[in-house]
């Protein structure tokens, strides 16, 4: 038996000594240069789904034999960051992809070290004005509806309730779709809560507002506000 | 000892060493005895045959993939039917699925295309088969391409269309040339059909053992399929408020091609109602149920089915485990047991008799329980395709009920208690919770949804063994989908009368009243119904764009929430209740989220992998 062990011993040496052998010559350093950047419309950034995967951005770097993009995940504040090696990338939307105008015109980033990089988009609506507080068992929301870029009707707002921080049409407790809503109008709605078991367990609650245009993938969000 | 050993293998290595290097014997060039080349298979129509039965059995997964990727739902994964609304999977914990994958059920094999086109050039050049035989293996090979294209389709739009062409590459060889761009989606559809058109003639029109090998009719219903599937794109994505297009047609078709391909697929579909062998089996008309689950799940003597992937014991990987791994534990004849089972969104689907609402009466309109003597009566006048593709709360699987009962409702002052145990136990001498389930635990092998798969599950004897497993076939096409086919052209086409007579020769065979006249919505609720677990629902809501409205992943949504429901046993003594049964739907436990269903679902993402390899390719919409 020690026999057979010891012989296994030796047979793992022999992985061992590849791996510490192994020359460092086709191997790189891990990225270290950062590309911080936001998605913004006037210098405000855009509130998206921030959970799936569901808002990318891609990345291209010409010069190399591949063109497979590298998928940039936008937060739900907006924001996204990317470790990289230095050089020149292009960032572009994914096709279809966000509750903005499709547009996929080139951005050009020079990283070296740090870049910072705004995407400007145009969204077909945006929100503002926006309230969101617990009173009682209820949360109460008013914010106000704003058509930007125009061609597409609302589809519905909704007042979305999580017990995370991360809040969207996907992860929430408690949720509140409003069809008639109309731009530039204000929003007014309130989820009752009473019988909902996180609202009872008395631990964090967080909210968020989106409007939906007809016939995107995405809802624009506002920021996430934090009820208890 | 080890000593020896080393110098045993030294001793080797020389003399391989020597007798490599010092070889003036051709031992080298050995005619290999386990390969075949190509000329002598094209000698012998046995081999012949052979490599056709081997395109047959790649038209179930996609090769090279880990996890496997199926071509949609099939019997042979019943994973694949737990991810819409059909079933929910009760084995083990919840499953974690919210959104559908990028490359869900998506079929790209063009090796096999190339296999096929090299089969269609070695019959073509052959001496060993006379001309007849040779039209008949050729019109079966392009069939089979037409299916994989259909295939490919379906789930990404145009695609690639080589032809007949066998690629061949030697170093050096320019490679753009092998380059073909994605065709539009119109144009894959168009091959499709002109394909199907052109088999069809050269294709024996007689039926053959279980359906298993295509003939003229598989041909007019792949035909009939596409080009419906055509017409339905053309015509729904075109209303959808942001159609989904890429800009060189490879998806989208233009709206005016909608009225052609409803023509088409009317035709197609008319010539196989009017002309084949097959037909709407009716064999039992005072027993339903019985006469619905004979024309779809069993083989012998069935004149319904006109294609079906099939099984036969004994023989290396030739039976399924679908009756094994889903069969009722009451029932099991293995360790396997209750691995999924359908849920109450679908039961609830199936109207009744003289309701077209589905709805299982639990409560009355006060709110009160409906109390039923034994669980089966809240199904009673029920559409009877219901207990042939379902089993039933206490219904009959051979011979003896397959008990469902989650637990006991007991009157406790005024008020009803839920009184749950483990799977077997009793209280007081009464039944608490049955072997069978359901429950809303972690347990292997116990139900969760409150019903069982009854179509496809086999009644043979051993066909639930590991051993053994099922010779269960599973159809592809069958006469029903024809009379189907031809009420939504018709419909679509403004033809009602001739639409409704067809979709009510289905009705009538499941003993619900006949409509007076029919809209898109009576379509898909009769597909969703007749043709439940035979790979339909996925690509009708695909195709009539309404997949991201009925999955729309609102928690809670009728739709897109699975449910369950349990029964429960009245425990209320002294009062009439006492001994009978209520039911509570419930969220489904094995799936908690709903299932979401997003625009970029509606296309296959492009493997960029293959645009790597080949630049003309260009990427799906939302990519």
């Amino acid at each position: 038996m020690m026999m057979t062990m010891k012989k296994y011993m030796n047979m793992l040496l022999l992985p061992a000594v590849v791996a510490v052998s192994s020359c460092g010559l086709d191997n790189y350093d891990a990225p270290e240069s950062k590309l911080l950047g936001r998605v913004v419309y006037q210098g405000e950034p855009v509130g998206v789904r921030g959970t799936g995967e569901a808002v990318q951005l891609q990345l291209y770097q010409d010069g190399y034999e591949l063109r497979d993009p590298i998928p940039v995940y936008v937060g739900q504040d907006g924001t996204f960051e990317a470790k990289l090696f230095d050089g020149a990338y292009k960032l572009v939307t994914r096709d279809n992809n966000g509750p903005w105008v499709n547009d996929r015109d080139t951005t050009v980033v020079n990283v070296n070290g740090t870049a910072n990089v705004d995407i400007e988009v145009t969204p077909f609506y945006t929100v503002s004005n926006v309230q969101l507080a617990l009173s009682g068992s209820s949360a109460d929301a008013s914010f106000q509806v704003n058509e930007i870029a125009g061609g597409r009707d609302i589809d519905y707002v909704m007042i979305l309730v999580g017990k995370t921080s991360f809040v969207d049409d996907v992860s929430y407790t408690a949720r509140m779709d409003i069809d008639d809503a109309t731009a530039g109008s204000t929003v007014t709605g309130s989820i009752d809560l009473a019988n909902n078991t996180d609202f009872q367990s008395g631990g964090s609650l967080y909210a968020r507002v989106g409007v939906r245009s007809v016939g995107k993938d995405q809802a624009i969000y506002s920021q996430v506000v934090k009820l208890r | 000892m080890k000593k020896s050993s080393i110098s045993i293998v030294k001793v080797l290595v020389l003399a391989v060493g020597i007798a490599c290097f010092s070889g003036c014997s051709n031992f080298l060039e050995q005619e290999p005895d386990t390969i075949l080349p190509e000329e002598q298979i094209f000698e012998d129509e046995v081999l012949i045959r052979s490599v056709l039965a081997n395109f047959y059995g790649r038209l179930t997964n996609v090769p090279n993939t880990d996890p496997v990727i199926t071509w949609g739902q099939h019997i042979a994964s019943s994973y694949q039917y737990t991810i819409l609304d059909e079933a929910g999977r009760s084995e083990g914990g919840p499953d974690v699925m919210q959104n559908y994958a990028n490359d869900l059920w998506r079929v790209y094999d063009y090796e096999l295309i190339r296999n096929m086109n090299q089969f269609l050039e070695g019959v073509r050049a052959t001496t060993a088969l006379d001309e007849e035989s040779k039209q008949l293996y050729e019109g079966e090979v392009r069939f089979l391409r037409a299916w994989v294209y259909f295939n490919m389709a379906r789930g990404m739009g145009g695609m690639p269309i080589v032809g007949d062409e066998v690629f061949d590459y030697q170093l050096g060889d320019d490679v753009t040339a092998l380059q073909y761009p994605r065709s539009t989606e119109a144009g894959i559809y168009d091959y499709i059909i002109a394909e199907c058109e052109a088999v069809s003639t050269m294709l024996s029109d007689e039926t053959n053992t279980h359906s298993a090998r295509a003939n003229k009719w598989t041909a007019l219903m792949l035909k009939a399929r596409a080009a419906v599937y055509a017409g339905s794109l053309a015509n729904y994505n075109n209303k959808m408020s942001s159609p989904i297009r890429t800009p060189g047609g490879e998806v989208g078709i233009p709206a005016d091609l909608a009225a052609g391909y409803y023509e088409q697929a009317l035709a197609a579909a008319k010539d196989v109602i009017d002309n084949s062998p097959y037909e709407l089996q009716l064999k039992k008309p005072d027993e339903l149920e019985r006469n619905f689950y004979e024309a779809v799940s069993v083989k012998d003597g069935n004149t319904e089915v006109i294609w079906a992937r099939d099984y036969i014991y004994p023989g290396t990987g030739q039976q399924v485990n679908f009756t094994t791994i889903n069969i009722p534990g009451s029932h099991a004849e293995d360790i396997d047991r209750a691995y999924a089972g359908p849920i109450l969104n679908l039961v609830e689907d199936f109207e009744y008799k003289d309701n077209r609402n589905g709805d299982i009466r639990i409560r009355d309109n006060q709110g009160a329980y409906v109390f039923y003597d034994d669980p089966l009566d809240a199904f009673a006048n029920k559409d009877a395709r219901l207990g042939a593709t379902v089993i039933l709360p206490n219904a009959d699987f051979k011979g003896t009920p397959v008990e469902l009962q989650a637990g006991q409702k007991v009157w406790d002052n005024g008020s009803w208690r839920t009184v749950v145990g483990q799977p077997g136990e009793s209280q007081a001498g009464r039944l608490l919770t049955s072997d069978n389930g359901p429950t809303r635990s972690n347990d292997q092998y116990i139900n969760k949804t409150g019903f069982f798969f009854r179509k496809f599950l086999d009644e043979a004897a051993g066909a639930s063994t590991r051993g053994r497993n099922s010779e269960m076939w599973f159809p592809r096409f069958r006469y029903a989908e024809a009379v189907l086919i031809a009420a939504e052209a018709a419909m679509e086409l403004g033809q009602q009368p001739a639409a409704v007579s067809y979709i009510n020769q289905v009705r009538e065979r499941a003993g619900i009243q006949p409509l007076t006249s029919i809209t898109l919505d009576d379509i898909v609720q009769e597909r969703r119904v007749e043709f439940a677990f035979e790979d339909h629902r996925y690509w009708d809501l695909k195709r009539f764009r309404l997949a991201h409205t009925v999955w729309n992943g609102v928690v809670n949504s009728p739709t897109a929430q699975q449910y369950a429901l349990f029964p429960y046993l009245v425990v209320a003594p002294g009062t009439p209740n006492d001994g009978k049964y209520v039911f509570d739907r419930l969220v489904f436990s094995g799936s908690q989220h709903p299932r979401n269903f997003e625009l970029r679902n509606y296309y296959n993402f492009i493997d960029l992998d293959w645009r790597n390899s080949n630049p003309k390719i260009v990427l799906n919409p939302f990519q």
